[in-house]
C-alpha cells in the first residue's frame, strides 16, 4: 500500500490517473480523524490531502472564503474570527469520538462527512454553505462545480452532492464557503428539571417563535437555548424567552459556543458501543426515544437531531417515524447508513458511476458499491 | 436568436397515436386541439414560442408516472411545466414533445405546524403555501415576483429566489423533501419532513435541475414564523457608484437585511410614469427592508441609515406606515411592467456578481448600453449581487433582437469576468444555454452531463435546455471532449 501525499491539484490528477490505469482503489483522507465513520473500506492506496492546505482567498467584505480541501477547519475558523465572522454550520469536531486529536479535522473532511453543528438549524447546514468546489473525478479530470457567489443557479448544484458524500465521488481539492457575521452578543440559557416531553415541547415552542435561536438542545432533563443579538436588543429576546418558558430560564456563563460544540460533537452521550445520530421531524423525538430506549441521549436542532447510545438496530425504528439514522461510531454489526429502497439504490449507484465509474474512490464507504 | 430544434418527423408522424394513448392514461386531461394548445406555447421568455405536440395535465402522481413511462417507452421528449412563468425558457415546449403540465395537481396535502412544514402537490402556487400557513403565524420564505402564479414544482426545478433570499435563502434552503418521478416513471423519495441523513444529497442535486432530471410530484417545504416587525427604508443617491458602495458597506458591516433592492434612474422614471410611487429624484435608490424583533430591527435601521448617509445618500427615509411601505414597494414590483410599456419587447438578465464589483460593473453596463444604443435599466437584488438588467427593444425592428441578445450576452460575460455567474435565480433554460461555456470548461460541463445521464440516460427530459451540446450518454464517459470539437456533430442542436 502506498500513501500519496499531494500538495496541488495537478498532483491529485496524476495520482488518480495512475490509480485509473492500474485499477487501484484510493482511500481519500485529510488528517484521518474520521476514518472510523462509514463502512470499513480496504483500499489499495491512500490519497492524503492534508498537504493540499491553505486559504486561497478570503474577502471579509464578501463573506466568502476559498480554501484548499486539506486546510484545517481550525485555521479557517481563526481567519474568519479575526473579522468577526464564522461558518454558520459550526463544523462539529468528531475526531475525539474516534480517538484522534481534537481540532485537527480538515474542511474537506468535515464537508464530506456532513459534520453539521448546532447552529445549522438557524444558519443552514454544511450543504447550504458550500457554494462551489474543485475536484478530480474518476476520469482523472479536474473540474469545478457551483460558483463563488451567494446566489447561483447556473447548471446543476453539484456542491450539494459533495456534502456527506464521504469521498465517494472523488477528492475535493478546493472549496468555496459562505461565512456569516458573528453576533455581537450570544447568551446561553438552561432550563433544568424538565421531563423529556416538556423539554422537547419547549424547544419546539422557541423554534416556532421569532427568536431565531441558533441552538435548541436538550440533555439530562435540561433544555439549553442560545440567543444572539446586538447588545441593545438581547434583553428583548431574553424577555420573550421568559414568556415562552414556564420554569425560569437561567443564564449561564459558559462560553456560548462550547456547550453546543460538545453536543454537536457527540460528546454529551455516554457510549461505549454504538453511537447514533438521527435526523427526524422534531415532533417525533419523544416517540423515537420511547421506542429505542437509548442508554443515553441528547437532542439538538429543537429535537430534529438526536444523538444516542443504543446497541439495538435504530434504523428499523427510525423509518417508522419518518426519521433517518446513521451510526457515527460502531462496529461492523450494523450498517452505518440505512439501506435505500430499490429504485433509489439503483439511482445512487448511477450517480456514483457518473463521477467514479471504476469505483476508485472510497468504494463501499456509504453502501456496498457506493 | 437561439435556434429552436427541427422536430423529429418520426415522432410527428405518430402524433395521433401518441395523443390517443395519452387519452387512455389521463382520460380528462389531454389538450391536443390547436386552440387549446395555443395557451401552452411558451413561458415568460416571450420571444420564443413553440406549440407542443400535445399537452397532458395529470391529476395524480400515478398519472404522472404513467405518462413518463409511456414517453420513455415511445422515445418521446417531455417538457415539464408548472405555471409557465420561467424567464429563461425552462418550460418552452417542443413540437415533437409532450408538455407535462402540473396545473391540476394543486392541493395542499398537509399543514404540519408541529414540524413547521407544508406538504403540497407540485402545482400549488408559491403564494398558496403562505396562504395555508399564515393564519397560524407562519409563511413560506422564497418569494419570486411571480409568486401568485408560479408553482412550487417549478420553484424547485428552477431553485427560485426572490426579494427576500438575502436573509432567507433560495428554494433549496427551504425545501425538506420531495417525491420525485424519474424519466421511466419510477418514483423515489429524497429527504422528508426532516432534511439530511439519507446518503448522497440527491434532493440538493435535483433542486434547480430545470426539469432535466425528473419531475417533482410532491414537495415538503419549511415554513418560518412571521417576523413581528418589518421596517422599510428608502435611500436615494445622486451617483450609481455611491449606491453600489452603500450596498457593499452594509454587507461588510455584517448586517443581513431581509431585502435590499436597487433601481436606477431610468427604471425610476419608467415606474413614475407607470404607477407614480413618488420616489425622490435621483440617479439610483435602494429599498432596504429589515425584519425581526422590534429592538433588533431598530438597531438595524439606525445602522443602515448611518451607512447610507455615509455612503453619499442625499435622502434616507423610512416608511411611516403600511401604506407608505406598500408605496415604496409598488414601484419596485412594477419595474418589469413599467419597462415593458416603453417598448414591445424586453430581455431580463440575471447574472450574480461579487458585491464589491457592483460599482465597476454598473459603470461598464452603462457604457455598453450606449454602444448598443438600446433602452436599458437596472433593477436588482443588490444584497446578494443578483443583477437584473432590463433591455428593451422591438423584435419587429430588423436586427434589434440580435443586438439585444448580444448586449445581454456581453453583460453576462462581464458578470463571469468579475467572478460572478450567468444566472442567480432565473435558470439557464434556453436563454443562457449557449453561454454556459463562458463559465464552465468542457470538463465542468461534461461532469454535469454525466449527472444528467445518471438520471435520464435517454435524454428525453427537457432536451435542448441548459447544455449547449446534446450529450449522448455513452457508458463510462469514454467519449473525450476535445476543446473546440463539437461532441456528436451528427446530433441535432438547438
Amino acid at each position: 500500500m502506498a500513501t500519496f501525499r499531494v500538495s496541488s491539484e495537478a498532483d491529485v490528477v496524476e495520482v488518480v490517473r495512475g490509480a485509473r490505469e492500474s485499477r487501484r482503489t484510493l482511500e481519500i483522507v485529510g488528517h484521518g480523524t474520521k476514518r472510523g465513520f462509514g463502512r470499513l473500506v480496504e483500499c489499495d492506496d491512500v490519497l492524503d490531502l492534508s498537504g493540499l492546505s491553505g486559504i486561497v482567498s478570503y474577502e471579509p467584505d464578501e463573506m466568502i472564503m476559498t480554501a484548499r480541501a486539506g486546510t484545517p477547519v481550525a485555521e479557517i475558523e481563526a481567519a474568519l474570527a479575526e473579522h468577526n465572522q464564522r461558518l454558520g454550520f459550526e463544523p462539529a469536531d468528531w475526531g475525539p469520538l474516534f480517538g484522534t486529536p481534537a481540532k485537527s479535522a480538515t474542511i474537506g473532511g468535515v464537508i464530506s462527512a456532513n459534520c453539521d453543528g448546532s447552529a445549522a438549524i438557524r444558519y443552514g447546514r454544511c450543504r447550504d454553505h458550500l457554494l462551489g468546489f474543485r475536484a478530480v473525478n474518476g476520469f482523472g479530470e479536474a473540474y469545478k462545480g457551483g460558483g463563488k457567489v451567494v446566489k447561483n443557479v447556473t447548471g446543476f448544484d453539484l456542491p450539494k452532492l459533495f456534502c456527506g458524500a464521504m469521498g465517494t465521488l472523488g477528492p475535493l481539492t478546493e472549496v468555496t464557503l459562505r461565512a456569516f457575521p458573528r453576533a455581537p452578543i450570544a447568551a446561553v440559557f438552561r432550563i433544568p428539571d424538565l421531563s423529556m416531553e416538556r423539554g422537547l415541547a419547549l424547544l419546539r415552542r422557541v423554534w416556532s417563535s421569532p427568536l431565531e435561536s441558533p441552538s435548541l438542545a436538550f440533555h439530562a432533563s435540561t433544555a439549553l437555548i442560545r440567543l444572539e443579538s446586538f447588545q441593545a436588543a438581547i434583553d428583548e429576546k431574553i424577555a420573550m424567552l421568559r414568556n415562552l418558558s414556564e420554569p425560569e430560564p437561567q443564564r449561564i456563563d459558559d462560553d456560548a459556543d462550547s456547550v453546543f460544540r460538545r453536543i454537536a460533537s457527540g460528546q454529551m452521550v455516554e457510549s461505549e458501543g454504538l453511537l447514533w445520530r438521527i435526523h427526524l421531524p422534531p415532533a417525533n423525538a419523544a416517540a423515537l426515544i420511547g421506542d429505542i430506549q437509548p442508554n443515553s441521549w441528547c437532542a439538538d436542532w429543537a429535537g430534529g437531531l438526536l444523538w444516542l447510545a443504543s446497541d439495538g438496530d435504530a434504523h428499523a425504528i427510525a423509518v417508522t417515524l419518518n426519521s433517518r439514522a446513521i451510526v457515527v461510531r460502531g462496529d461492523s454489526s450494523i450498517p452505518p447508513f440505512a439501506p435505500e429502497d430499490r429504485v433509489r439504490a439503483q439511482l445512487t449507484k448511477r450517480v456514483k458511476a457518473a463521477f467514479d465509474p471504476l469505483q476508485l474512490f472510497n468504494p463501499g464507504r456509504i453502501w456496498e458499491g457506493v | 436568436m437561439i435556434a429552436l430544434p427541427e422536430p423529429d418527423p418520426e415522432i410527428l408522424s405518430r402524433g395521433g397515436e401518441i395523443v390517443a394513448a395519452l387519452k387512455r392514461l389521463v382520460p380528462d386531461g389531454v389538450v391536443s386541439e390547436p386552440a387549446g394548445l395555443a395557451a401552452y406555447d411558451g413561458d415568460a421568455l416571450a420571444a420564443y414560442r413553440q406549440t407542443p405536440l400535445v399537452c397532458v395535465l395529470p391529476k395524480s402522481k400515478e398519472e404522472v408516472s404513467a405518462v413518463l413511462a409511456f414517453a420513455h417507452e415511445m422515445g418521446v421528449p417531455i417538457v415539464p411545466r408548472g405555471a409557465g412563468t420561467s424567464l429563461s425558457g425552462g418550460a418552452l415546449p417542443r413540437a415533437d414533445g409532450i408538455l407535462l403540465g402540473f396545473g391540476r395537481m394543486n392541493r395542499i396535502l398537509e399543514l404540519d405546524l408541529e414540524n413547521r412544514c407544508v406538504v403540497a402537490e407540485p402545482g400549488v402556487t408559491n403564494a398558496a403555501i403562505t396562504r395555508a400557513a399564515e393564519g397560524h403565524g407562519f409563511y413560506y420564505a422564497p418569494d419570486p415576483s411571480s409568486q401568485i402564479a408560479c408553482t412550487i414544482g417549478g420553484n424547485i426545478a428552477e431553485n427560485s429566489g426572490g426579494l427576500h433570499c438575502l436573509k432567507y435563502g433560495l428554494t433549496t434552503h427551504n425545501l425538506l423533501g420531495v417525491e420525485f418521478a424519474l424519466p421511466d416513471g419510477e418514483r423515489v423519495r429524497f429527504g422528508g419532513k426532516a432534511p439530511g441523513g439519507d446518503g448522497l444529497d440527491l434532493l440538493g442535486a435535483i433542486t434547480g435541475s430545470e426539469g432535466l432530471l425528473g419531475v417533482v410530484v410532491e414537495a415538503t417545504v419549511r415554513i418560518l414564523p412571521k417576523p413581528p416587525v418589518t421596517r422599510t427604508l428608502l435611500a436615494a443617491f445622486h451617483s450609481v457608484p455611491d449606491t453600489g458602495q452603500c450596498v457593499a458597506n452594509i454587507i461588510a458591516a455584517g448586517i443581513v437585511p431581509a431585502a435590499m433592492e436597487f433601481m436606477d434612474r431610468r427604471c425610476i422614471e419608467a415606474v413614475e410614469m407607470y404607477c407614480a410611487p413618488g420616489y425622490p429624484k435621483s440617479e439610483a435608490i435602494l429599498i432596504i427592508e429589515i425584519d425581526g424583533l422590534a429592538a433588533e430591527v431598530a438597531q438595524g435601521v439606525t445602522q443602515v441609515s448611518e451607512i447610507a448617509r455615509g455612503s453619499g445618500a442625499h435622502e434616507v427615509c423610512e416608511a411611516a406606515d403600511e401604506a407608505e411601505r406598500a408605496r415604496f414597494w409598488k414601484g419596485r414590483k412594477a419595474a418589469f411592467s413599467a419597462m415593458g410599456r416603453l417598448a414591445p419587447d424586453m430581455l431580463c438578465m440575471d447574472g450574480t456578481i461579487p458585491r464589491r464589483a457592483l460599482p465597476a460593473v454598473l459603470a461598464r453596463m452603462a457604457e455598453m448600453a450606449e454602444e448598443y444604443s438600446l433602452g436599458f435599466c437596472n433593477v436588482f437584488h443588490a444584497g446578494d449581487g443578483n443583477l437584473h438588467p432590463l433591455i428593451i427593444f422591438d423584435v419587429m425592428t430588423p436586427g434589434e433582437l440580435e443586438r439585444a441578445e448580444a448586449f445581454g450576452a456581453e453583460i453576462l460575460r462581464l458578470c463571469v469576468g468579475v467572478g460572478g455567474v450567468l444566472t442567480g435565480e432565473h435558470g439557464v433554460g434556453v436563454e443562457k444555454r449557449d453561454l454556459m461555456p463562458e463559465m464552465f470548461s468542457d470538463a465542468d460541463l461534461a461532469q454535469q452531463q454525466r449527472l444528467k445521464c445518471a438520471f435520464d440516460a435517454g435524454g428525453l427530459l427537457n432536451p435542448g435546455k441548459v447544455f449547449p451540446t446534446l450529450s449522448a450518454c455513452i457508458e463510462q464517459g469514454h467519449a473525450h471532449v476535445k476543446r473546440g470539437a463539437m461532441r456528436h456533430a451528427e446530433l441535432p442542436r438547438f
